[in-house]
């Protein structure tokens, strides 16, 4: 499946409110796709979680891949209090993991800065009709007025898509939780804070789940939860479990390193096995440097064999086997290297940027400013900026590319760095794991974009 | 570029300066100086601030106060005024905050520059420095004190040393970088003296201990006062003796709006550990240095105290004993 520049994005599908006023709890805080791509799921600061499924293609209308439309919402999680420490816990949902499909139903992992649920969406499309016990109205009978016995019938009912929460997993993470990931194995999953990554186990039967806190992994950036907290320098910022080895997983950290820890090396991953940091460019030095190479978000590649991150300014590319430089640097924007002081002041500077991979690995895409997103495809070098905007949001409608004016003299159709809006940012991503299909979060707006398909 | 509802209050350059001895580069850094320290307070003030966030805008304020304190050249040292702080303001707030004792003389350390060449790149990741600003040649591994599991004591020291030390200039960064190589240069006692005071107590009281977890480190201000050598030692005995001090210090500059700023840098850096972490070699290079001295060349650099022409010999005696009564407390706790 080629990427990038290859063919045009179109403009398939927007969800949300196109009010100007944006609630803040329908602010999108994380988009993904399922293995198959069947479903997508999106979480929002508001606790909710709401999952878009698939529909097949219509005969009609071959030319389209199909539409994704509401197949679930529900409340994942609600505000908390915590009465020791006298603080509100956000509901935001920080992340959403799918689980490999094992049955009918399907399972998810969300969490927000302190709990992780598991939840369990499974459908219903029949209910029992004649019971024995009870009538029509659901009131119990009186036992002596049944006077003979009837099997109760699967009568078709409309489609009700159920979520319950199978498991919660709570007060096993001080700080706020940034990443989860769920294991190649199936059987396990981790989750990280600032400081902690834990590794849980995951039993899914019918009915009982066993979940065990299996290992507590301090990774040892100067030994982090330094045991004078005045000490600490760095945090850890995103984690990701390898998408073949089980035993393999990697974190990154606020000063632009990346640390890959094989389990098997030791009961408590305080060695890593790889360190992997780019040596910094003087040239380029500024007080923001550090900043600027905090990593966002960290990716395996499908394959395995590559991880890609996000800094503020770029995306790099790295080989798992070459630990002292990335393989490929793709730069985001740029032009916003000379703007850093007024990133810093607005804060902006702290923004996380997600990243993810195309299914062939042969592309990537990570977000910008202006709701601006980027796409990088690695065998031609090229690479595409568009624009997540409900004016370019007809049906079909091919997507124009944009460009950034950063000399002096601006061309037609292009924006210059003052103009950007910088309220507009394009955090959140997802690429379908087969097809040509993505999901980006804009603010309270999930636009779905395809490729046109001649 | 700015958000809504926000208005710019100082103009930074928001080109990229990497001359140091440009005007420019001093206003950004002040800039950079006064919106990490708000921020770094508004955040110690929320009830759970983002511990990346905290931990990010501390490294900032450690790296704009340590680039604070670079070798100046002769000539402008002896020709530039102090700049007026905003910072100023921002003291008296963290005053409160941190219930650090400030002692205010009004001797102004003159903002030190640096020759262009002096850039600073980052340390190997090996070395796990804190602060990623890289000085200059300098041989001695400052990371080695970091190894003394006595973090704080010897990130103490080493902060109160910095500010009354010289750095080396002109020497192109060729060796890793810890914090505590940012060596100051300053004027003797005759060219105005410094401030100097106690640190203060660790962390922001009663909000420190509710939120251990969540906060930062505390942030010490501290001034150079106006005092003699033995008078500076003497404050360091002291504060040698106080386990609780905090490995993070933010040290003032001048009330008359010097931006100077010690940083206290925590020895976190797991860098090989010399054989002689404490030898006096080393420390001489943490000598208080009273008088200016013109950059020196990279091959003087290993010892730049001592090789510097300023130096007075009487200085370097008085030093040496200081020094060995230094050595003692360090040993001793």
């Amino acid at each position: 499946v080629a990427g990038g520049n290859d063919f045009q994005w179109c403009f398939s599908q927007v969800k949300g409110a196109i009010d100007e006023d944006v609630a803040e709890a329908d602010i999108i805080s994380t988009v993904e796709f399922n293995y198959s791509g069947e479903l997508l799921a999106t979480g929002d600061k508001g606790g909710r979680v709401v999952i878009f499924q698939h529909e097949q293609e219509s005969k009609n209308r071959p030319h389209l891949r199909g539409e994704y439309n509401v197949y679930s919402t529900f409340q994942s999680h609600e505000p908390e209090f915590d009465y020791l420490k006298s603080l509100e816990i956000e509901e935001k949902i920080n992340k959403i993991r799918w689980l490999p499909q094992q049955n009918a139903a399907h399972f998810l992992l969300s969490t927000n800065d302190k709990t992780i649920k598991l939840w369990k969406i499974s459908e219903r499309d029949k209910r029992a009709d004649g019971y024995n016990l009870k009538d029509e109205d659901g009131r119990l009978r009186d036992p002596y007025r049944i006077t003979s016995l009837r099997v109760p019938v699967l009568m078709p009912m409309d489609l009700m898509v159920e979520a319950s929460p199978r498991r919660i997993f709570a007060n096993a993470h001080t700080y706020h939780i940034n990443s989860i990931s769920v294991n190649s194995d199936h059987e396990t999953y981790l989750s990280a804070d600032d400081l902690r990554i834990n590794l849980w186990h995951l039993e899914i039967t019918d009915r009982s789940f066993n979940c065990k806190l299996l290992n507590s992994v301090s990774p040892d950036i100067v030994d982090i939860k330094p045991a004078n907290m005045e000490e600490l320098t760095e945090v850890i910022t995103a984690a990701e479990c390898h998408p073949h080895q089980c035993n393999v997983f990697v974190y990154s950290s606020s000063k632009g390193t990346i640390r890959l820890c094989d389990m098997r090396a030791a009961a408590l991953c305080d060695r890593h096995s790889k360190f992997f940091e780019e040596p910094e460019d003087p040239s380029s030095r500024s007080f923001f440097s550090e900043i600027i190479s905090s990593i966002s978000d960290v990716k395996f590649s499908h394959s395995g064999r590559y991880m890609m991150t996000r800094d503020y300014l770029s995306v790099k590319v790295w080989d798992l086997n070459m630990e002292n430089r990335p393989v490929e640097t793709y730069q985001v924007h740029e032009y916003l290297r000379s703007k850093l002081c007024s990133l810093y002041e607005n804060d902006c500077i702290f923004d996380k940027f997600e990243c993810c991979w195309n299914g062939s690995d042969s592309a990537i895409m990570t977000g910008s400013y202006n709701n601006f997103f980027r796409m990088f495809d690695r065998n031609t070098r090229r690479d595409i900026t568009l624009e997540a905007s409900r004016e370019s949001s007809k049906p079909r409608a091919t997507l124009k590319p944009r460009k950034v004016s950063t000399g002096g003299k601006r061309k037609k159709d292009e924006i210059s760095v003052d103009s950007l809006d910088f309220n507009k940012k394009i955090l959140h991503t997802a690429w379908h794991p087969k097809d040509n299909v993505i999901a980006v979060a804009a603010t309270n707006n999930l636009y779905i974009f395809q490729d046109k398909i001649n | 570029m700015i958000m809504k509802a926000q208005k710019r209050k100082l103009p930074p350059e928001d080109l990229q300066v990497s001359d140091r001895s440009s005007p420019v580069w001093e206003s950004q850094r002040q800039f950079v100086f006064s919106v990490s320290l708000n921020k770094y307070q508004r955040g110690q003030e929320l009830p759970e601030p983002s511990l990346r966030r905290s931990v990010l805008i501390a490294n900032t304020l450690r790296q704009v106060s340590l680039e604070a304190c670079r070798a100046p050249s002769a000539d402008r040292e002896a020709s530039q005024p102090p700049p007026p702080a905003p910072e100023e303001s921002h003291f008296t707030e963290f005053k409160h905050h941190s219930a650090a004792m400030f002692s205010s003389n009004h001797s102004a350390l003159v903002p030190l520059n640096h020759s262009s060449d002096c850039t600073a790149s980052r340390p190997p990741a090996s070395c796990h420095s804190n602060v990623p600003v890289s000085v200059k040649d300098e041989d001695e591994d400052w990371g080695s004190m970091s190894t003394d599991p006595d973090f704080s004591l010897s990130a103490a020291i080493s902060s109160i040393l910095t500010a009354l030390d010289s750095t080396i200039d002109g020497a192109p960064q060729a060796a890793p970088r810890t914090p505590l190589r940012s060596l100051e240069n300053l004027p003797g006692p005759s060219e105005g003296g410094m401030l100097w005071a106690k640190q203060g107590v660790r962390g922001c009281g009663g909000g420190w201990e509710q939120q251990e977890e969540c906060r930062m480190e505390a942030m010490r201000s501290s001034y150079l006062s106006d005092l003699t050598v033995e008078d500076l030692f003497q404050d360091i005995d002291t504060s040698l003796l106080e386990r609780d001090m905090g490995v993070l210090g933010l040290r003032g500059g001048y009330p008359a709006g010097d931006d100077l700023l010690r940083y206290l840098p925590p020895l976190t850096s797991s860098s090989s550990l010399s054989s002689n972490p404490f030898s006096l070699s080393v420390n001489q290079k943490c000598l208080p240095s009273f008088s200016s001295f013109s950059p020196l060349s990279p091959s003087s650099s290993s010892l730049p105290s001592l090789s510097s022409p300023p130096f007075s010999p009487q200085n370097h005696a008085r030093d040496g004993l200081e020094l060995d009564h230094l050595m003692e407390i360090l040993v001793e706790s």
